[in-house]
């Protein structure tokens, strides 16, 4: 540039030597602006005294190149940041409509729970959490931040146990009921039973875990959550060439879910080395079969942003029919029993977990400051599977997860009976520790309570 | 009572163009109404006279002569009347079904069937008539202790039902607002799970337990006619120990004295099922052995928006009616078949809700004996057309640039969750403050 040749060293700032200054092109600027004609030993004791001369140099909001659509993402991201509110935030992120995956919490892919861990990076761990493991029925100790308690009283626990039992035989014996409608028996017989046992569960135990008596129960709750996670190259069309991000969207309907509003403490630290590896599938997820369509993308953890129960606790899911376990065995497809409860397990829960995450502010590009922590229980009545999840990564998108370690972990049993059989009125085979795992479940809280 | 219904659906019918058939007693689109007949549509599509049905007169004694050996039309000669043919064998997709008259359970006396959709006319007159019943405006005085009495109240009572309201009314969906049908069953099931939290301090509140979608069935005779109360009705809540009765012995022998209202012209059968396919049951909806056999509670709720929504007389006497019927089937299994007057009478409570107003009944049933209207009556507590908050909005009504209701939750009122709350505890808790007149 011609300015300020006769400068020994050009800053960036407005340094103009004696020459330029009397130039009349100059002459309205330096009027309105803060320039002062210096010397360049001043400039380079206070390089930055002075403001820029010229706004910045940045590509155009709306050409049709490479850079002018990084510009218009990065004002998007900014406008994001500067959201004033999280209902805001959420508006922005989800405002415009794309074709997306959608996700089926139920469903009968095979090996689908593979394939659910690599599109929410998630690293399965069998077994549960130290916290369940460590906290023997009858020990009382302090781990860390992590309180674990003594395991409810012999009659309370004998109370809950003939109230699940009666619950148990007013659905299958007591009550006169038709026969259900076709792929509607785990539904007609066990759904009402799950209700009730969810109701005495959080009432007996509300006295061990004070953070029951202010949580909110929720029937037949909705849980949405939306997502991008890798690229494709667009195939074919006008935008041929072009780079998409995959979009998917889970739509949940558990049976019944606990909110609280206290967040529950992390099983391991936000950093903790995972020892297992989260699976990467090389195949686009056409392939699993998943089919994409275009909707409203809700991002919902069972209520509103304004209510004050918005972390999450334990969520119970009644498997469909169509899922269960003496369909698949005569289909030859045992071994799929255990997979569909876990990638009902990775998904119900991730959605769950990353929506309450996203109703605190965090989301792709802001990653979670502290782990998100939430349980379920999956059952058909007489099986029960018990699952933990923690969410330590938002960051899945392609910008953001070329440097992330951090990974999401879930934990999880292998299906437990509740009982052998029900016969008349008389429960057989009544399974004490799959009970007092639940009661273990719903009595986790923060150590403060 | 052909001539009473006839009245009411002529009532019913003016100005629609329907009439009664007098053969048969069934409304049909009237052909006494000029049909203009404009549009190809119209006419392909029923709106057209119906073609004047010719019977055929029979004269005993004369042969009728019809065209049946010559097999084609003749202008003067009879239509033949050919025997019906059989099959020989029954196909399914052709078979009309057995007439009434054939099947099994069919009875010549007709019988009067309560169900969860009927709406009777004359509402809580009709259902005092039917029921045999005396109405006492206001609930009890027992109750009413329970809901003044300062112990019994949940910590930040206001604060958790308000919260508890605005989850259903505005917090429970992905769109602006949820619907009837969605907020009026999950503020019950809210209001409920508040409730529940007091069995830490009252333990006797875990012997109960919440059944849905149980049928009950019960019968009895009203002055010569049959009635029978069926089907599903609601939330139940059941308890281990039945409800004490509410009024004394001198105010039960008081209503021998009392004299049901009638409303004549009308029928008290009047939008009622009339069956003559039935039988006499008598079930509480759970076998014997179960252990939660008193019905303590039923709720009831009202979350339809269209037309066929219930009105409020409608459903008081809607709750009146599915009170009684648990109360006589659980009656009839403990003291038998004979109709009596029961020595210790038997209660039962209900609510009923739209998502917000409230309706409580508690009905004490003190006889069997219904054929006769005289003797001793049953006694039913109405507390009607209880808010429990007048406005729910997302957004304020403004009229002339004033905000006339603000948005958000407005007009609530801590009255009604109290007696909702003491309905509940009823049977379980004692109120600490005692009046006079209330029993211990």
């Amino acid at each position: 540039s011609g300015y300020g040749t006769s400068v020994g060293k050009i800053s960036k700032m407005a340094a103009f030597c004696v020459r330029c200054v009397g130039n009349s092109k100059l002459s309205n600027y330096m009027q309105l602006k803060r320039v002062r004609i210096i010397h360049t030993e001043v400039l380079a004791q206070n390089p930055t005294a002075l403001s820029p001369l010229y706004p910045p140099i940045v590509p155009s909001l709306t050409a049709r190149s490479k850079a002018a659509k990084q510009r218009r993402r990065d004002e998007y991201y900014k406008k994001v940041y500067a959201a004033p509110s999280v209902q805001e935030k959420l508006r922005l992120l989800t405002c415009l409509q794309r074709l997306k995956y959608v996700v089926n919490t139920q469903t009968s892919a095979i090996n689908a729970d593979r394939w659910y861990q690599h599109f929410t990076k998630t690293a399965y761990l069998s077994g549960l959490p130290e916290h369940f493991t460590n906290s023997g029925m009858d020990q009382v100790a302090e781990t860390g931040d992590i309180v674990t308690s003594k395991a409810l009283s012999d009659p309370d626990f004998e109370e809950l146990k003939s109230l699940f039992c009666t619950a148990l035989l007013q659905e299958n014996f007591y009550m006169r009921k038709r026969t259900p409608f076709l792929y509607r028996t785990i539904e007609h017989y066990f759904s009402p039973f799950l209700n009730n046992a969810v109701s005495a569960l959080t009432t007996l135990l509300a006295a061990q875990n004070p953070l029951l008596k202010e949580s909110s129960l929720d029937f037949k709750p909705q849980v949405n959550f939306y997502w991008m996670r890798g690229e494709r190259v667009v195939p074919r069309g006008h935008r041929k060439g072009s780079v998409d991000p995959i979009r998917f969207q889970i739509d949940d309907h558990p049976h019944s879910q606990i909110r609280v509003p206290k967040q529950l403490p992390e099983f391991v630290p936000l950093d903790y080395k995972v020892p297992a590896e989260v699976p990467v599938i090389k195949l686009e997820p056409d392939r699993l079969p998943l089919f994409k369509r275009q909707y409203d993308n809700h991002i919902f953890i069972g209520t509103k942003v304004t209510d004050p129960c918005v972390y999450g606790h334990t969520q119970f899911h009644l498997i469909s029919d169509r899922m269960h376990r003496g369909r698949l065995t005569k289909a030859n497809l045992e071994d799929q029993i255990e997979v569909r409860l876990r990638a009902n397990a990775i998904s119900s829960l991730f959605a769950w977990t990353g929506a309450q995450a996203m109703y605190q502010g965090f989301w792709s590009h802001e990653d979670v400051t502290r782990p998100f922590v939430s349980q379920c229980v999956i059952t058909d009545g007489k099986y029960y599977s018990f699952f933990c999840y923690q969410l330590n990564t938002l960051a899945l998108c392609v910008e953001t997860d070329c440097n992330n370690p951090r990974k999401n972990i879930c934990w999880g049993t292998e299906s437990m009976q509740l009982y052998d059989t029900v016969e008349e009125n008389d429960v057989k085979g009544f399974n004490d520790d799959t009970l007092k795992l639940l009661v273990q479940f719903l009595l986790y809280r923060p150590k403060a309570l | 009572m052909a001539e009473l219904v006839v009245l009411r659906s002529l009532w019913n019918n003016l100005g629609t163009g329907k009439s009664i058939c007098k053969r048969c007693l069934q409304t049909k689109t009237c052909d006494l109404i000029a049909v203009r007949q404009f549009y190809v549509t119209s006419s392909l599509f029923g709106k057209r006279r119906p073609p004047a049905i010719e019977e055929d007169i029979e004269i005993p004694g004369l042969e009728r002569i019809t065209f049946a050996d010559r097999k084609y039309r003749v202008p003067g000669l009879a239509e033949p009347t050919f025997p019906e043919w059989n099959r020989g064998w029954r196909d399914p997709f052709q078979d009309p079904g057995p007439k009434y008259e054939e099947m099994p359970l069919f009875k010549e006396k007709a019988c009067y069937v309560f169900n969860q959709k009927t709406k009777l006319l004359e509402g809580v007159k009709q259902a005092l008539w039917l029921t045999k019943s005396k109405l006492i405006e206001g609930l009890p005085k027992q109750i009413l202790c329970l809901a003044e009495d300062p112990d019994s109240r949940i910590e930040n009572e206001d604060d958790r039902v308000q919260r508890a309201i605005s989850h259903a009314r505005f917090w429970d969906t992905t769109e602006v607002r949820p619907r009837k049908e969605k907020y009026c069953p999950v503020l019950l099931s809210n209001l409920l799970h508040l409730c529940r939290m007091l069995s830490l301090r009252y333990p006797s509140l875990s012997k109960r337990i919440l059944a849905e979608n149980y049928k009950v069935a019960a019968y009895w005779t009203r002055e010569s006619s049959l009635f029978q109360v069926r089907g599903i009705n609601g939330l139940l809540l059941n308890s281990t120990s039945p409800l004490a009765p509410l009024a004394t012995q001198e105010e039960v022998q008081a209503t021998e004295s009392h004299i049901l209202e009638t409303f004549y012209p009308v029928s008290p059968t009047i939008d009622l099922q009339e069956v003559h396919v039935y039988e006499e049951k008598n079930d509480t909806g759970f076998r014997q052995g179960y252990p939660y056999p008193h019905a303590h509670t039923l709720y009831i709720l009202n979350p339809l928006e269209t037309c066929a929504r219930f009105e409020p007389y409608q459903l008081q006497a809607k709750m009146i009616m599915f009170a009684f019927g648990n109360l006589l089937a659980r009656a009839r299994l403990l003291y038998g078949e004979q109709p009596r007057v029961l020595e210790t009478p038997l209660v039962m409570q209900t609510i009923a809700t739209n998502g917000r107003m409230f309706q409580f009944v508690v009905f004490q049933l003190n006889t069997t004996d219904l054929s006769s209207s005289d003797g001793i009556k049953n006694l039913v507590w109405l507390d009607r057309d209880q808010e429990l908050y007048a406005y729910a909005k997302c957004l304020p009504e403004i009229k002339r640039k004033i905000v006339v209701v603000p948005a958000g939750l407005s007009g609530y009122r801590p009255e009604t969750f109290r007696k909702f709350l003491a309905m509940y505890l009823h049977g379980a808790v004692q109120p600490s403050i005692k009046t006079e007149a209330s029993a211990s």
